[in-house]
């Protein structure tokens, strides 16, 4: 939307933001070439790839997420560095590294099966029968061996593993397990006279197919061991698949594995992304209770690179912790039927008032029908926004003068705080996702780029790698509205604070403004552009996002009502 | 409405022919999966003497779904709620297409012989029986009096 002269600009105004910098952890302004760049991303891939470490024994890779402070050292590669007090401040309030795997339903029976065929020795039972011992202890291997050796024999029997003698019904005919071919049988269930498949187990309880299948079939998604219908005589898995005519049991013990993994939700959570079957695997959870102390979120990322935060479920919500996110969202939902937020997709052009539809994350508007430039969050004239300040991230406490305020002029002031800050969040957050559409678009641009001038995959990933920096500096920026909002007003670092958030914004609003470049040819000559202004934003955030930790382990910011 | 599945028929037949002492069960002219049923308070229980009337119905899935069955007149009993529910295992988890009506009624009857407050439906009721197994016997017996007696209203 603006013009290229802008772009050539944006780096040399540095200079402008120094005081604010300055007020906070700054950074280097450091020049560097291209080449440079192109190496540090290599250097960065290579290092990332060495983080996941390839267990033989397991199919899921198992990530080590080494929280932020691990992207600080990535990031530092490849952009400007942080400086030394940022980095004492980082160390400082380290937490222990998040160790997680990320698993599925059937990954984690598969891991079941390896295991029963190591415990086997210990048995003197075949597998399939050890499986429904492990599906009867839930899974808990110690508290099996526990009573394994406590009672073996009564184990069994109380299972339904073995036959007792009195429940044997006195049939020779049918007293072996398995399918049977039978002519004019009489099934009790439905009372049907039939020539007919029927089956049975040692107990001898025989019913044909039919009820059998209709019987199992409801019991698949339980989950629960299958039992014979008049008895307590276990269906084991070969069983079921006999009778079904398929693989069904594996249906069966997914449905197990999904009920364990809903009773032990502090070690195990899903994935809450719609549709994503992933599985995250917390090891050790001691370390959660460090990572609350020091006002940091458990984030983790499931194979289909979701990310979210272990402890609360939601996304991945920095600055902000736990306790911000729950009570912003408890107020944002409370609030919203207040204020009735009509938030929609078109705003009239402040000068012609054409209706402007937003189609991209860039807040830097510009009116098709005058021409007119504005910002889309103030509305008001872009050309102040783009130089110096960004200014409309700021809160402006317009009544400094009055000193008394009656109760309800009160409540107003505080409704209109926080309108402005839920306005802004929102807004971040509609344009995050419009990033994120644009984002799916990437990949088209990527695509064209390779066949119009020949570009390598690897060199093409600039442009998909400064979509996930700018939906992240986004969702940052998002919250850090709520941080702001919990944030006392009056403390020189939630100055801080607000200066680093306008920062933040500044680089994002930039960076979202470069990927709407079109022309592939312009893509890959603004590659170093795209490249200074990601490692821009990355850095941005990671200060806003130390400096909203600051704020909370000082208890400046103190979520209330 | 489809044709009754030969289990359902068979079943209901037997239950007249050869009925469950102290149960009867007859289904509905116009709808043969529903039953009206009356099971007699089993002896030396507080219910004893008195007839207490439920309600049937057998779902389509039967003999796959186990049958509903509610009681109709009001009774004091820590696993039976005011509405005439009834908190039974065979009815909910542990039902199995191999149990019947009859088996069904005959496990009614049992609960009535042995209530269990410990696993509670009634909330009020089984707090009663915990606190006062006595006094809340000699409640029961007054519903029962009240509520179920042999004399038929009609």
């Amino acid at each position: 939307m603006a013009s290229d002269e802008e772009y050539s600009l944006q780096f040399d105004e540095d200079e402008s933001d120094e005081e604010v910098t300055a007020l906070y952890e700054s950074r280097n302004t450091s020049e560097f070439t291209l080449p440079d760049l192109i190496c540090h991303k290599h250097a960065t891939i290579i290092s990332q790839e060495s983080e996941f470490d390839i267990d033989d024994d397991e199919d899921d890779a198992i990530h080590e997420y080494e929280d932020e402070d691990d992207e600080d050292d990535n990031d530092d590669l490849l952009a400007l560095p942080i400086t030394m007090s940022t980095k004492k401040a980082l160390s400082e309030g380290s937490v222990p590294n998040l160790k997680y795997e990320c698993l599925t339903t059937q990954g984690i029976y598969e891991r079941m099966l390896k295991r029963i065929h190591h415990l086997q020795p210990l048995f003197s039972i075949p597998p399939d029968d050890i499986l429904i011992l492990m599906q009867h202890y839930d899974w808990n291997e110690e508290r099996l061996l526990e009573k394994w050796t406590e009672k073996m024999d009564d184990l069994l029997e109380e299972i339904g593993l073995n036959v007792t003698s009195k429940k044997i019904v006195d049939n020779t005919n049918s007293n072996t397990r398995g399918l049977k071919y039978r002519k004019d049988f009489s099934c009790f269930i439905c009372c049907d006279d039939k020539t007919t498949e029927t089956f049975s187990l040692e107990c001898g309880h025989e019913y044909c197919l039919d009820c059998y299948r209709h019987y199992i079939e409801d019991k698949l998604h339980e989950g629960n061991i299958i039992t014979c219908m008049d008895c307590s005589l276990v269906l084991k898995n070969l069983d079921i698949d006999q009778i079904m005519g398929h693989a069904s049991s594996n249906i069966l013990m997914r449905s197990s594995i999904k009920s364990f993994v809903q009773k032990h939700h502090r070690n195990y959570k899903w994935c809450p992304y719609a549709d994503c079957k992933f599985i995250i695997h917390l090891k050790d959870t001691s370390s959660l209770g460090e990572y609350t102390r020091l006002h940091y979120s458990p984030f983790v990322k499931c194979n289909e690179s979701h990310r979210f935060c272990f402890h609360c479920g939601f996304e991945v919500h920095a600055p902000a912790d736990c306790n911000v996110t729950n009570a912003w969202i408890k107020k944002a939902r409370k609030e919203s039927d207040n204020l009735n937020w009509v938030l929609t997709h078109t705003k009239e052009c402040p000068k012609c008032s054409v209706n402007i539809e937003k189609n991209g994350g860039c807040n830097h508007m510009v009116c098709g029908n005058c021409k007119y430039e504005f910002c889309w969050i103030c509305e008001s004239a872009w050309a102040p926004h783009g130089k110096s300040f960004y200014q409309c991230t700021m809160y402006n406490n317009d009544d400094n003068g009055k000193t008394k305020t009656t109760s309800t002029e009160d409540a107003a002031r505080r409704l209109k705080r926080f309108t402005f800050y839920y306005r802004m969040f929102n807004e971040h957050e509609v344009s995050a996702k419009l990033d994120w559409k644009l984002g799916q678009t990437v990949g088209i641009k990527v695509k064209a780029l390779q066949e119009k001038i020949g570009v390598s995959w690897i060199e093409g990933q600039f442009l998909s790698e400064s979509i996930q920096t700018l939906v992240e500096g986004r969702t940052s920026l998002k919250w850090s509205f709520a941080v702001a909002y919990y944030s006392d007003p009056s403390h020189n670092l939630t100055k801080i604070f607000l200066d680093n958030q306008i920062l933040l914004a500044k680089a994002v609003e930039e960076l979202s403004e470069l990927l709407l470049t079109k022309q592939p040819e312009a893509i890959m000559k603004k590659k170093p552009d795209f490249y200074n202004k990601a490692g821009f934003v990355e850095n941005r955030r990671l200060a806003l996002m130390e400096c909203g930790r600051d704020l909370l382990c000082k208890g400046i910011c103190k979520p209330t009502d | 409405m489809a044709s009754l599945p030969k289990r359902i028929i068979k079943e209901t037949e037997r239950l007249i022919s050869d009925p469950v002492p102290g149960i009867t069960a007859e289904p509905h002219d116009d709808n043969l999966r529903y039953f009206n049923v009356t099971v007699e308070g089993p002896t030396q229980s507080p219910y004893e003497n008195g007839i207490f009337k439920l309600e049937l119905y057998l779902p389509d899935d039967y003999p796959m779904e186990a049958p509903k069955v509610r009681f109709l007149t009001k009774i004091y009993h820590p696993n039976i709620d005011r509405l005439g529910r009834i908190c039974l295992d065979v009815l909910k988890t542990n039902w199995s297409p191999a149990l019947q009506i009859r088996t069904v009624l005959l496990s009614i009857q049992a609960l009535l012989a042995s209530p269990n407050p410990n696993d509670p439906l009634a909330n009020d009721v089984a707090e009663d029986w915990i606190k006062n197994e006595e006094a809340a016997k000699a409640k029961a017996r007054e519903w029962t009096q009240l509520y179920a007696k042999k004399v038929d209203d009609n």
